[in-house]
């Protein structure tokens, strides 16, 4: 019995997953190409979450410099699709990423060693440095100016290469955390010496954790380097990218599956209808939503998606006590 | 089943050969030469700073002994990391509970399945089947679908317990399981203790509850102030002058020779 229950629940779920997969699908067939922007950005921002989610979320630490894996996805992609092979955009992309996943396994390694606060400040400057090489390495990435890459400028082309690019996310995601490595994340984030103790080689998987993040981040960097076909270190190792990936991935619920493409997509959904009703508060008001959201569901929306499904399920009767219980959970006394 | 301690045909499993700890200027444990023979259970007591929790973890790779070695069959330890001394088969709990707080209970235990002394032989779903086989065996079955936040201090007792047995340990330290549990829960807990060292697994048992270290230890040492000041057969040992006036007190060491000559 309880085994077909459960079987019905996942088939519930993975139809609803397929109809929203389906009417991401049609997006583009009933949006502007301004809007279908706005969709992208969601997705991008999702993508990166995505990453996040794995060091952030389920590995538990705080870091605060994936731009730094953006930027470097951002500029390869840039770099070699303007070198003298011409590399396809793609290739290009996966380059990127690769070189991304290096450069955090050279940093990981001394870096997850730290802990807490001093790991975030440690990405904070490594973030920074790479800003900084980008600004002034002019033989290479032509400093400041920026590069300017092959322009395309089909919307769904980037659209449906983000779309594909999360969903596959999601199913790395799934797979990852439903393996030992997963276990062994969990266990990192709840108590780093019981790990040590239950067998678990806790540095290299973290590292491979920081390195997979950095490969999320350095994908959606590349996807957006070619879609804004203009690179500048301003642009592209900005302090907000980092912020949103981490706001989208708490909004949504860390250490979920689908909380970063949700958390991201609340966060789009947001940040556009904001802009466009406080063209001058836009900062602020945004800023005051996410500390609503972070002091009313501290354990981000996907808690309260399951709690809720609890309900209707009849598993649980619905209590005001169960939502104060939640942001309780995070309070200091 | 049971080894006696200075047999000489017992093999030897764990020995610690002079191991000191000095944190700056204080010396938590000062040359201690300690053997484990396989099969046994030995209790270790010592009033609170006596350094058993010190030992344990220089033991288990989370602290490095200052200076001295210590060899688990055979194979020189001391300067292994925790995950490696697990995997050999050397297991333990935490005085101060360390549940994976957000994990389910079974979860929990699966995760010791999954990398401890076997853990390389099992898929993730084998290792979960294992950790309800030892949620059986615990009688933790009933929980297993909490989260380890959700247990009570009695319950996360346990939950270390079975931690460590679904790494599959050769040895396991047991520190202070049964602090805060109630006489019944006692009762149980050394039934528990001992029904895990039947199943062929050594133990080194810190305890304070005086009743239980006699109950089930074959062996007793002493820890005061950092050293070693007796060893041997329980009843004798907690005789000794040094013994009583180091942590026992005098009414209790007439109190244990009174129930002793009663029956």
């Amino acid at each position: 019995m309880p085994e077909r229950k459960l079987s019905r629940r996942q088939v519930i779920a993975a139809a609803s997953i397929l109809v929203l997969l389906v009417a991401l699908l049609f997006v583009p067939k009933f949006r502007s190409e301004y809007e279908l922007l706005n969709y992208t950005r969601f997705l991008i921002l999702a993508l990166m979450a995505q990453g996040w989610n794995l060091i952030g979320g389920y590995t538990g630490y705080a870091a605060f410099g994936n731009v730094a894996f953006f930027g470097i996805g951002a500029y390869t992609t840039g770099l070699l699709m303007i070198s003298k092979w011409a590399v396809p955009f793609f290739p290009a992309m996966f380059c990127g990423a690769i070189l991304a996943a290096l450069v955090a396994v050279v940093i990981g390694l001394p870096v997850l060693r730290l802990k807490g606060h001093y790991f975030a400040i440690a990405t904070l400057g490594v973030a920074e440095a790479t800003r900084e090489i980008a600004d002034t390495w002019d033989s290479v990435t032509q400093g400041s100016t920026g590069i300017d890459l092959p322009v395309r400028s089909e919307g769904e082309f980037f659209y449906y290469s983000a779309l594909a690019l999360v969903v596959l996310g999601v199913i790395a995601t799934a797979l990852l955390v439903r393996s030992k490595l997963g276990y062994a994340w969990v266990a990192i984030r709840e108590d780093q010496d019981a790990a040590r103790m239950l067998g678990i080689n806790t540095t290299p998987l973290k590292v491979l954790a920081f390195a997979l993040s950095a490969v999320f981040a350095a994908l959606a960097g590349g996807l957006t380097a070619y879609q804004n076909i203009h690179v500048t270190p301003g642009d592209f190792f900005k302090l907000e990218y980092t912020l949103q990936m981490i706001i989208a991935t708490i909004i949504g619920g860390s250490g979920t599956i689908f909380g970063p493409v949700l958390g991201a997509g609340v966060y789009q959904l947001l940040s556009t209808y904001v802009w466009t009703k406080f063209i001058e508060l836009h900062p602020t008001v945004l800023g005051l939503i996410i500390i609503f959201f972070i002091i009313f569901a501290p354990r981000g929306l996907m808690s309260l998606v399951s709690e809720g499904l609890k309900v209707v399920r009849g598993q649980k009767r619905f209590r005001w006590q169960g939502l104060l219980a939640n942001v309780r959970a995070h309070r200091v006394t | 089943m049971v080894a006696s301690g200075g047999n000489g045909t017992a093999e030897v499993l764990l020995e610690a050969r002079q191991i000191s700890k000095r944190f700056g200027g204080l010396a938590a444990l000062q040359g201690i030469d300690l053997k484990i023979f396989r099969g046994e259970i030995l209790g270790v007591i010592g009033p609170n700073g006596a350094g058993k929790t010190t030992f344990v973890n220089c033991i288990s790779g989370l602290d490095k002994p200052t200076s001295g070695e210590i060899l688990f069959k055979g194979v020189d330890i001391t300067k292994m990391p925790s995950y490696a001394i697990g995997r050999l088969g050397l297991a333990r709990t935490f005085q101060v509970v360390k549940p994976l707080k957000q994990l389910t209970v079974r979860d929990n235990v699966a995760v010791g399945a999954m990398f401890g002394a076997k853990g390389a032989t099992r898929t993730t779903a084998q290792a979960r089947a294992y950790a309800e086989e030892i949620l059986e065996r615990i009688g933790l079955q009933h929980r297993k679908g909490h989260k380890a936040a959700e247990l009570t201090l009695p319950d996360l007792k346990r939950l270390e317990l079975a931690k460590a047995l679904a790494m599959n340990p050769e040895l396991l330290f047991l520190d202070e399981v049964m602090a805060g549990l109630n006489q019944t829960e006692i009762e149980r807990a050394m039934e528990l203790i001992r029904g895990v060292n039947r199943s062929g697994i050594t133990l080194f048992v810190i305890e304070h509850v005086m009743k239980a270290i006699m109950g089930i230890s074959d062996r007793v040492v002493v820890l005061h102030f950092g050293k070693k000041i007796a060893e041997g057969n329980p009843q004798e040992v907690i005789e000794k002058p040094e013994v009583v006036e180091a942590y026992l007190g005098e009414r209790f060491a007439k109190r244990v020779r009174g129930e002793r000559k009663s029956p």
